[in-house]
């Protein structure tokens, strides 16, 4: 198993403490994200995802508990929450409405330029980033604010991703897109995964999306952890997902009815690939009989 | 971070000042300040500053609020106490250079501060304990005679009360622009003014955009419902006043009438 690279050590976040509006959003959390992970984070509205993320490059800072980058605590120094800044990317919900510049190649330098780095380099980056996510050379000399919406979700991205972050943590990349949009913004993110090899996280809602891409699933609930592992085995607990509020992939519900209904399918089904393949075998076993 | 700005704030809560009629409250509220700037005697300030206690005792809020609230006048009030210590008339008890310290200064100093913080703390127990859609009926409610001048009022209580519900939105938007653009780096409190000024943009620019964005929406949401301003809408929620209201209203009438009495009759 690969070593973590983020570590939560029983971090706890409680809004507004000492007011009537006092809310506990996170609740001692462990949790650890890996080099090279894909990590989905699931759970419903209102559940910590977007507190707790946004601990992972010290914007906020814990009631009590820990975030270690490399071992080293991120909240220690001025200097070290500078580097889990640029060593934690954090895309926001919705990232478009955070462009400013007046030209996209401006407003995705904008990063890489506040981590001081030579005009060239940057230059390099900007270009580089506008690949990943699949910006054209011609749009990075238009104002952002005639992009369509898809690519300024793009260039917002972009934004993050010059910065060449070893975490890239995503908040709802996909949200309010076409599912032509998604998919195609998913594999932009997981091209940047596969060539440099950085830790993804991704919060989503989408069970089906966190099936697909993810290695490893973290399933919040009031707070706290309730569940993590593979996909498979978060989706072996099908009851318990349902009870927190949550959808199973839509794979997960058709092998429960299969198997209530007496087809002999595996319980850890949760995509359409190894559906087919599993009824394929059941097929073909049935034929030899 | 900007989420904890206490400046008009409601906090919820359901004691005989929450339930007080809106316009009862705000009529109040305008008596306590009349009541406020006739006091000119020691026992008169006693006698307001005994009614404020008592709202606020009765409203229960937390003591430690309204100091939060009053935490950014600090400069304000001290500077008004410092040149009213100085301009006082009469004989000086003490001199240096060319100030001098009357004891009239002093009783003076100490009374505008009195007055200013008093006057703060009054205000606040109306936001803190009405809801800032009940603040602006009770306000139109209050101006509807102003109709027949050709004044707006509802136009204007409307606009009012957007711009209340809009406040929070802008301020969690502000704060997570913010948040937005520090994960890119920006640094907000280095470099010298210029500087600092220019970081502002990056906040800026998209707040802007959002603000029209969000005005823009709302108005074409409100057509859709087919908003054409005040002419003959209605109410889910009447206001009624109750004896509680009639009873609070002499209560204040009764304030102010002895506050002048009082600094009437110089005691």
């Amino acid at each position: 198993m690969n070593e973590p690279i983020l570590k939560i050590e029983h971090l706890t976040h409680v809004y507004s403490q000492g007011t009537p509006f006092e809310l506990t959003a996170v609740r001692d959390v462990d949790l650890e994200i890996r080099k090279g992970e894909v990590l989905a984070l699931i759970g419903h509205t209102g559940s910590g995802k977007s507190t707790l993320i946004q601990h992972l490059n010290a914007l906020i800072k814990p009631t009590s508990g820990r975030v270690l980058l490399n071992g080293q605590d991120i909240f220690e120094s001025k200097k070290s929450v500078k580097a889990a800044r640029a060593a934690v990317g954090l895309v926001f919900q919705y990232p478009e409405y955070q462009l400013f510049e007046e030209t996209v190649y401006k407003d995705i330098a904008f990063g890489p330029k506040n981590m001081k780095l030579p005009q060239d380099e940057i230059d390099g980056r900007v270009r580089r980033a506008a690949r990943f996510v699949g910006l054209e050379e011609d749009v990075l000399e238009r104002a952002p604010f005639d992009l369509s919406g898809g690519q300024k979700r793009r260039a917002a991205i972009a934004g993050v991703i010059a910065m060449l972050p070893e975490v890239l943590v995503l908040d709802e990349p996909m949200a309010g897109l076409d599912p032509a949009g998604r998919e195609s913004i998913m594999e932009n993110i997981l091209s940047y995964h596969d060539e440099t090899n950085a830790a993804i996280v991704i919060v989503t809602h989408s069970m089906d999306e966190a099936a697909r891409y993810a290695h490893r699933m973290a399933v919040l609930d009031h707070g706290r952890v309730a569940m993590t592992g593979t996909p498979e085995e978060v989706f072996s607990h099908g009851a318990e997902l349902r009870a927190m509020g949550l959808a199973t992939p839509v794979m997960t519900d058709l092998s429960e009815r299969l198997i209530a209904l007496g087809v002999q399918v595996p319980g850890n089904v949760y995509t359409v690939e190894r559906m087919a393949d599993a009824l394929m075998a059941l097929e073909r076993g049935r034929e030899r009989a | 971070m900007l989420k904890d700005v206490t400046l008009g704030q409601y906090f919820p809560g359901t004691t005989v000042v929450h339930r007080l009629d809106p316009r009862t409250k705000i009529l109040l509220v305008v008596l306590y300040i009349v009541a406020l700037f006739c006091a000119k005697t020691w026992l008169a300030y006693l006698l307001v500053g005994v009614c404020l206690a008592a709202a606020i005792a009765a409203a229960r809020i937390r003591l430690s609020a309204m100091l939060k609230g009053l935490k950014p006048l600090i400069f304000i009030v001290l500077l008004t106490g410092l040149l009213n210590l100085f301009y006082g008339r009469g004989e000086p008890i003490a001199r240096f250079w060319i100030f001098k310290i009357t004891r009239e200064g002093i009783e003076n100093a100490v009374f505008m501060v009195l007055r200013i913080v008093m006057l703060v703390m009054g205000t606040f127990m109306l936001t803190y304990t009405t809801s800032p859609i009940m603040l602006t009926y009770g306000l139109e409610l209050l101006m509807k005679p102003l109709k027949v001048l050709k004044v707006p009022v509802h136009e204007l209580a409307m606009m009012m009360s957007m711009a209340l519900r809009l406040i929070p939105t802008l301020i969690e938007e502000t704060d997570k622009i913010i948040s937005a653009q520090k994960a890119r780096g920006a640094e907000f409190d280095t470099g010298n003014l210029i500087q600092k000024a220019k970081a502002m943009l990056p906040i800026l620019i998209p707040l802007f955009l959002s603000s029209f964005r969000r005005a823009d929406e709302l108005a074409t949401a409100m057509e859709a419902r087919c908003y054409h301003g005040g002419e003959g809408r209605t109410r889910l929620n009447v206001l009624h006043m109750a004896a509680r209201d009639v009873l609070a209203l002499c209560l204040g009438a009764a304030l102010v009438a002895a506050v002048v009495v009082l600094s009437k009759f110089g005691l």
